[in-house]
């Protein structure tokens, strides 16, 4: 069951730091890797929720997120609303779309549920490739970004979107820590550890992979809100199933059922794309054997090896240092 | 509408020849997971690879002995990959190997533009098989005839080898009880790797036999795998009826979804996929019960 | 409590399950005995619904559940244990019983509250725990614990619904004897209105805490009646002869 290590807290910590930084002094397009990241994080957060917490492992979600996207530029750009109803609106499509998708799937398991997945996510990319309406092929602009002026904010300007990003992005991670910490998460782990069991106590099981799925579906509708006001312009590549491909890759290099490694491994992924993209235009080729150097070695992805070999120590350590300065005190008192 | 007979014949052999060339790539695919519990996405990176290999040497020595080529091209590939990758992670989970095949996904695309460049390959279709043919009241191209003939062809063989020969009632003792077949003294090792470079072979096949019809680019292994991996869902997983049915099933509804209803066309064949997985979870004709 | 009537099911030409009919009432405690192969785990897989039954009916609490699925029959009241352990293997001891202790609570379905630290799930937990003699072992995760102690949990597990009706599938199997003489404790502990019907192998422990006995074979009820009259029935002796002298 998923709690937080003082490992845990520890990368959380460096990583909103790190982000931080970047997002005060980086010039525009530092700023874009980062917004970059930060959408990625939502979308493989998302993910993990599913796949890590619940084995169901999705290649639907970058079309989830997608589905967010055109519904918010449906809402804003083709029904004329205020940019924050359209999210609100975009937001909750996402979330039923995915909640049925979540029920539909929760009979079958293994390659099946993700051949399952993956046709959900194809049938709404097709949609929307030939759909005239959204723009089939060449996509959607004139989307708008909140107004947050009220508050002082221009969210046109790079850095103030990638501040918001980062704020959304924190509420997401919250949101999904009291989802896994609620009686619905608690059973999601039951399920996932032993479905026929949690089904003999009484549960109905498909019931609470769709809830959590529904759930998964509202961070991927937010992630496709983000996604579609930080390029301004949709397309439909942005459902293909690679897009989910590359999600699961990033949860997997990070540290499945970490929930911050999945972090980590979205900065690292986005980090070495734009590097290697600069160095060679073959990039996929590394990141293609480091995906299989990462799986084969059987090591929980990056952030999972690295709990895996230092976690207890840290641990161990951090909680010696915390009581040290106590007892420093009593024998002074003494 | 043109709705007169020809017509209809026409659009008949298109979706025999689309269903031919899937089934050359699904059954690969469809018995590798039935025997081994192995899902391979790489499969479409090897119909590329096939393609490849035969847009490189039909230049040269000429169309026949580029589609001998490639099949050998690509088993002898799929032998570096099944004692480098595949024998290993046999034992791992589905997703495990999804990773990593979808990690030599990424590594062959890189690969294939390495070693060939960005721009895309022609092939020329050989010179036996440039004209048309007169079938049915109907002109049809004599190449893509061949190819549904070929398709035909290697469904009848590979149905007779696993209907009549030993090492067929081996693999399907294997995919029923693999456990058991061991125990009865197969050597199911050798059994996995034979079929499974079997299998790298037909998609090298397949992707030769697709390349004077498609031009050769580095993403066509992406573009063929989706709905190579809806034809063996659809069709059940291991089984050679299911994929030759799911094969059938695809062809026919993305041929005719595409000229009969255009719009409808694309999602029309995910909406079955997703229709048959929740009346039938684990496909029309799954080799295990 | 629990009644079946005509239950019957096969699988292809083998009859498992012949036109077995069974009455519990309100807080007895039967035993079932029979040889390996007689039907006993597939009469509980039909009575809480994992199988199918291809006639008969099943009725919990005087009402027919025949076509319910096998949560909703739990939720009814009808528990049970698995004679292969059947837990939650990553979780710790505390965190198994938790989770079946949430279902019937409806904790185990809510988002805004965590079913680990209510009071009550925390009372039940620590009630079972004390039942199943599980209490030095809570925070111990599961892949840590023996397997007698896992054997103690799958019976904790089964009990945290807080059931009317508790099936348990051979709970002694696989452990020593003195392990089978601590769940013969286990089982004063349990409360007496909770019915409870029991597969097992070990004929003294059988005959030391059943009100009832029913002896199947072939799928078949053979013998239905006191453990008194059991004890001596030839009939038991002769289909049960292997077991009964090793007991």
């Amino acid at each position: 069951m998923f709690r937080h290590t003082p490992l845990r807290y520890a990368v959380l910590a460096i990583l909103a730091i790190a982000a931080l930084m970047q997002a005060f002094t980086a010039g525009y397009f530092g700023l874009e890797i980062l917004i970059e990241i930060l959408i990625l994080c939502l979308l493989v957060l998302a993910l993990d929720l599913v796949a890590g917490f619940g084995g169901m492992v999705s290649l639907c979600h970058g079309a989830l997120m997608g589905v967010g996207a055109y519904a918010f530029v449906a809402l804003n750009v083709l029904a004329d609303l205020d940019p924050w109803l359209a999210a609100l609106g975009a937001v909750a499509i996402t979330a039923a779309a995915a909640w049925i998708i979540g029920a539909i799937c929760a009979r079958s398991h293994g390659i099946y549920f993700i051949m399952a997945t993956l046709a959900f996510g194809q049938m709404a990319y097709s949609y929307v490739f030939e759909s005239p309406l959204f723009g089939g092929d060449d996509g959607m602009g004139g989307i708008d970004r909140f107004d947050l002026s009220a508050i002082g904010l221009d969210l046109n300007d790079s850095r103030s979107f990638a501040l918001f990003c980062l704020a959304v992005l924190a509420a997401a991670y919250l949101f999904a820590t009291a989802i896994l910490r609620s009686g619905l998460g608690r059973s999601l782990a039951g399920v996932m550890h032993n479905e026929k069991r949690m089904k003999a106590l009484g549960l109905n099981t498909w019931r609470i992979k769709a809830d959590v799925f529904g759930l998964s579906g509202i961070i991927a509708g937010v992630a496709g809100v983000l996604a579609a006001q930080h390029i301004m312009f949709i397309s439909p590549g942005l459902m293909n199933w690679t897009v989910s491909g590359e999600a699961l890759v990033v949860v997997i290099l990070g540290g499945l059922g970490t929930l911050v490694g999945p972090l980590v491994g979205a900065a690292a992924f986005v980090v070495m794309k734009h590097e290697l993209g600069e160095v060679t235009t073959y990039w996929h080729l590394v990141v293609g054997v480091i995906l299989i150097a990462v799986v084969m070695s059987r090591a929980n992805g990056i952030f999972g090896w690295v709990e895996a070999r230092w976690g207890d120590r840290i641990e161990r350590r951090l909680t010696d240092a915390t009581r040290s300065p106590a007892q420093k005190e009593v024998s002074t008192d003494a | 509408m043109t709705q007169d007979l020809s017509f209809w014949t026409l659009q008949t052999l298109n979706a025999l020849q689309l269903s031919m060339l899937l089934f050359l790539l699904s059954i690969g695919l469809t018995v590798i997971f039935g025997l081994m519990h192995f899902v391979n996405l790489a499969h479409g990176a090897l119909y590329a690879l096939g393609a490849y290999i035969a847009a490189s040497i039909a230049g040269t020595a000429g169309f026949w002995v580029a589609i001998l080529a490639a099949p050998i091209g690509v088993a002898l590939v799929g032998v570096v990959l099944y004692g480098g990758l595949i024998q290993r992670m046999r034992k791992s989970g589905p997703m495990a190997q999804v990773l990593v095949t979808f990690g030599l996904i990424f590594a062959l695309l890189d690969l294939t533009r390495i070693l060939w460049g960005d721009l895309a390959l022609a092939i020329a279709t050989p010179a036996a098989l440039s004209g048309q043919v007169e079938l049915l009241g109907v002109s049809y191209p004599a190449y893509r005839l061949f190819i549904i003939l070929l398709g035909a062809a290697i469904f009848g063989a590979l149905a007779l080898v696993l209907a009549r020969t030993q090492i067929g009632a081996m693999i399907r003792a294997g995919v029923d009880n693999d456990a058991m077949a061991a125990c009865l003294g197969i050597n199911v090792e050798r059994l996995f790797f034979v079929v499974f470079c079997v299998g790298c072979a037909l998609a090298g096949l397949a992707g030769a036999v697709a390349a004077p019809l498609l031009s050769v680019t580095p993403g066509m292994g992406l573009q063929i795998l989706i709905p190579t991996l809806i034809v063996i869902v659809i069709g059940g997983l291991g089984s050679l009826k299911g994929a030759i049915a799911g094969s059938l099933i695809y062809g026919f509804v993305q041929t005719f979804g595409a000229v009969l209803a255009p719009q409808l066309a694309s999602v029309l064949i995910y909406a079955l996929l997703a229709a048959v997985l929740v009346i039938k979870p684990v496909g029309l004709f799954p080799a295990k019960g | 409590m629990l009644e079946t009537r005509s239950l019957t099911k096969s699988f292809g030409a083998v009859h498992v399950t012949r036109s077995v009919s069974l009455k519990l009432e309100r807080g007895e405690r039967r035993v079932i005995l029979g040889p390996n192969g007689a039907g006993k785990t597939t009469l509980f897989n039909l009575l809480v619904g994992e199988l199918t039954p291809d006639g008969g009916s099943v009725h919990l609490a005087g009402e027919d559940v025949t076509a319910l699925s096998v949560p909703r029959r739990a939720r009814r009241g009808l528990s049970r244990s698995y004679q292969k352990n059947t837990l939650f293997d990553g979780l710790t001891v505390e965190e198994n019983l938790a989770l079946a202790a949430a279902v019937p609570t409806g904790h185990a379905t809510r988002l805004w509250s965590d079913s680990l630290r209510q009071p009550e799930i925390r009372d039940t937990v620590a009630e079972v725990a004390e039942q199943v003699n599980l209490m030095p072992h809570l925070h111990a995760k599961v892949s840590e614990i023996s397997y007698g102690v896992r054997r103690q949990l799958e019976v904790g597990v089964a009990l945290a619904t807080r059931p009317l009706v508790l099936l348990m599938d051979e709970p002694t199997s696989g452990v020593g004897p003195e392990m089978s003489k601590g769940f013969h404790d286990l089982l004063n502990n349990l409360p007496r209105d909770l019915t409870l019907l029991i597969i097992e192998h070990d004929m003294d422990l059988a005959f030391a805490v059943a009100d009832t006995i029913t002896v199947l074979n072939y799928g078949e009820v053979v013998f239905d009646g006191l453990p008194e009259e059991a004890r001596g029935s030839k009939l038991l002796k002769d289909i049960y002869l292997g077991s009964w002298e090793d007991a």
